[in-house]
């Protein structure tokens, strides 16, 4: 069963080096690390971390998260793992994580019940799982952003934010693929594996919320009802 | 220096690619450097008299560092023909604005652009770091000045040229060799005087006795000296041969310049003699990144 989750976004500016000399959004980077220390803090046989990808697919636990694939000079590559992965990947070994872990993609066209079947089946994997959810919320937030604006994307990702924050599974589960992929909001199987993987409702703390380049992000962490 | 074979191991000294020290400052290979120009003259080429009052160069001194300058190269004679700048006057010009800059900056690298030991030794004397021996040793005494003080030479070529000449029908049977082999027999000679190897730079000196198409040949094939792993120094600061290429006048020689430099710094050029200081960091800077060298300033584009 999960004994606890963190929610954090993987955009590739997260991964060490990718922004260049300066290091922006130090808010982000600081709530993701608090949520990761905090999923650390406690007695767990393993870590899973899931993140959405073109498939669903194991890979191979010891994977280096390289970025070469968005950052060429910076990463000698080869990319082996998702970016969503890499992203989480890499968080843990920020923390100081060498332990075990599992690292679980999902796929980008998954059904919600799939989500919610994968989700049961890692929760399943072990007594006591330590979940890292990587997921992001829309890219059209802005005029900016990379999606450009889309006046759904606003609602949809405060819809998504209320859901975490009332630990409200049955509106994870019920997030259409559709809208979501119209808007590019990237986790929405992430989350709605993690709805699958949480059931009975959780307890959740929000640690950030925004979309400061036009890409929504959400970092929260979530316990089991009791 | 275990990096730097001794003289007269081989017909050219070499050097493998490493640290430049000048002054107290240490400079890696893969940093390129900002030498800026600062003319004590009423006569210069590009805006004559801009720093001939000292009080107004010691201010552009302040411009040029908060600009990124790492070094300042003085200089108090014109390179072309003009009225004469004897020994004392040049030393005039020259030494006590090193003390004032020296002063103010006691960490900045400070080269002193003479041909001449005498205005050279004084210079040592006021605290420059480097001597930008711009006439190819036309004076041999100044790299016995640069080995009793410690201090940096740049080893220059000029052809058959004499100070404070133009060039009068320069030829070449392959400019680029005599470059390489004027230059390294500088080096060599320098060594064997008693200069540090790692303050010895090499410099092709661009329209220095050479016509324009000497200039651009020079550039072109400016990987035969980087290759020699002595740090090359590349001065085409709004040259003649950058306004001859593009037919332009001296107030419009930067883009030139600019395009020079960075061709410069791709084939490996350490040091960029300037007049227009942040726009070459600029151009040093992105071509840096473009190696591979540099991180950028900073990449959201696609990866928020």
């Amino acid at each position: 069963m999960i004994v606890r989750a963190a929610l954090c976004p993987s955009p590739p500016l997260l991964a060490a080096g990718v922004t260049g000399q300066e290091v922006p959004l130090p808010e982000l980077r600081d709530a993701c690390a608090a949520a990761i220390s905090w999923l650390l803090a406690t007695d767990f046989d393993t870590v899973a971390v899931i993140g959405p990808a073109t498939v669903t697919a194991t890979w191979p636990p010891g994977s280096v998260p390289d970025l070469s694939m968005h950052a060429p000079a910076v990463y000698a590559g080869p990319s082996v793992l998702p970016l969503s992965l890499a992203i989480g990947a890499q968080l843990l070994d920020a923390a100081g994580y060498p332990g075990p872990r599992t690292l679980q993609s999902v796929a980008e066209s998954a059904s919600p019940d799939a989500c919610l079947n994968l989700g049961r089946d890692l929760a399943a994997a072990a007594p006591r799982v330590a979940l890292l959810v990587m997921g992001d919320g829309s890219a059209r937030r802005s005029a900016a952003a990379p999606g450009y604006l889309d006046d759904r994307a606003e609602p949809f990702d405060l819809a998504v934010e209320q859901a975490f924050r009332d630990g409200d599974l049955s509106a994870l589960t019920a997030l259409d693929p559709h809208l979501a992929r119209d808007l590019l909001a990237a986790g929405r199987p992430a989350w709605q594996a993690l709805a699958g993987a949480l059931s009975p409702a959780p307890r959740s703390e929000g640690l950030y919320s925004a979309a400061p380049f036009g890409v929504a992000y959400l970092v929260a962490t979530l316990v089991p009802a009791a | 220096m275990s990096d730097v074979a001794a003289a007269g191991s081989g017909p050219w000294p070499t050097r493998a690619p490493g640290t430049l020290r000048l002054g107290g400052r240490e400079f890696p290979p893969e940093r390129t450097l900002v030498m800026a120009i600062v003319n004590r003259t009423p006569d210069s080429f590009y805006l004559p008299g801009l720093t001939w009052d000292s009080g107004v160069a010691l201010e552009r001194v302040h411009a040029i560092v908060a600009e990124g300058a790492d070094l300042l190269d003085i200089g108090g004679v014109p390179a072309k023909p003009g009225p004469e700048v004897t020994v004392a006057e040049e030393i005039r010009r020259v030494v006590p604005f090193i003390e004032r800059v020296r002063a103010a900056y006691p960490e900045l690298v400070i080269s002193v652009d003479t041909w001449r030991h005498e205005p050279a030794r004084a210079a040592c004397e006021a605290g420059a770091d480097l001597l930008n021996d711009t006439w190819s040793a036309w004076d041999p005494k100044v790299a016995d000045v640069a080995a009793e003080f410690g201090v940096g030479l740049v080893c220059s070529h000029v052809g058959a040229a004499l100070p404070r000449t133009r060039p009068h029908r320069a030829a070449f049977g392959d400019v680029a060799a005599d470059v390489l082999d004027r230059v390294l027999l500088l080096a060599g000679r320098a060594l064997r005087a008693g200069v540090e190897p790692d303050r010895i730079i090499i410099d092709p000196a661009h329209d220095f006795g050479k016509n324009s198409w000497h200039s651009l040949e020079v550039t072109r094939r400016l990987g035969d000296l980087t290759a020699t792993g002595w740090p090359v120094l590349m001065s085409a600061s709004r040259k003649d041969f950058v306004g001859e290429t593009l037919g332009v006048g001296v107030d419009d020689r930067l883009a030139g310049t600019l395009a020079t430099t960075a061709v410069g710094a791709w084939l490996g050029a350490r040091i960029f003699r300037a007049h227009d200081v942040p726009q070459t960091r600029q151009a040093l800077d992105m071509v840096e990144s473009i190696k591979g060298t540099r991180p950028p300033s900073r990449t959201i584009r696609g990866l928020a």
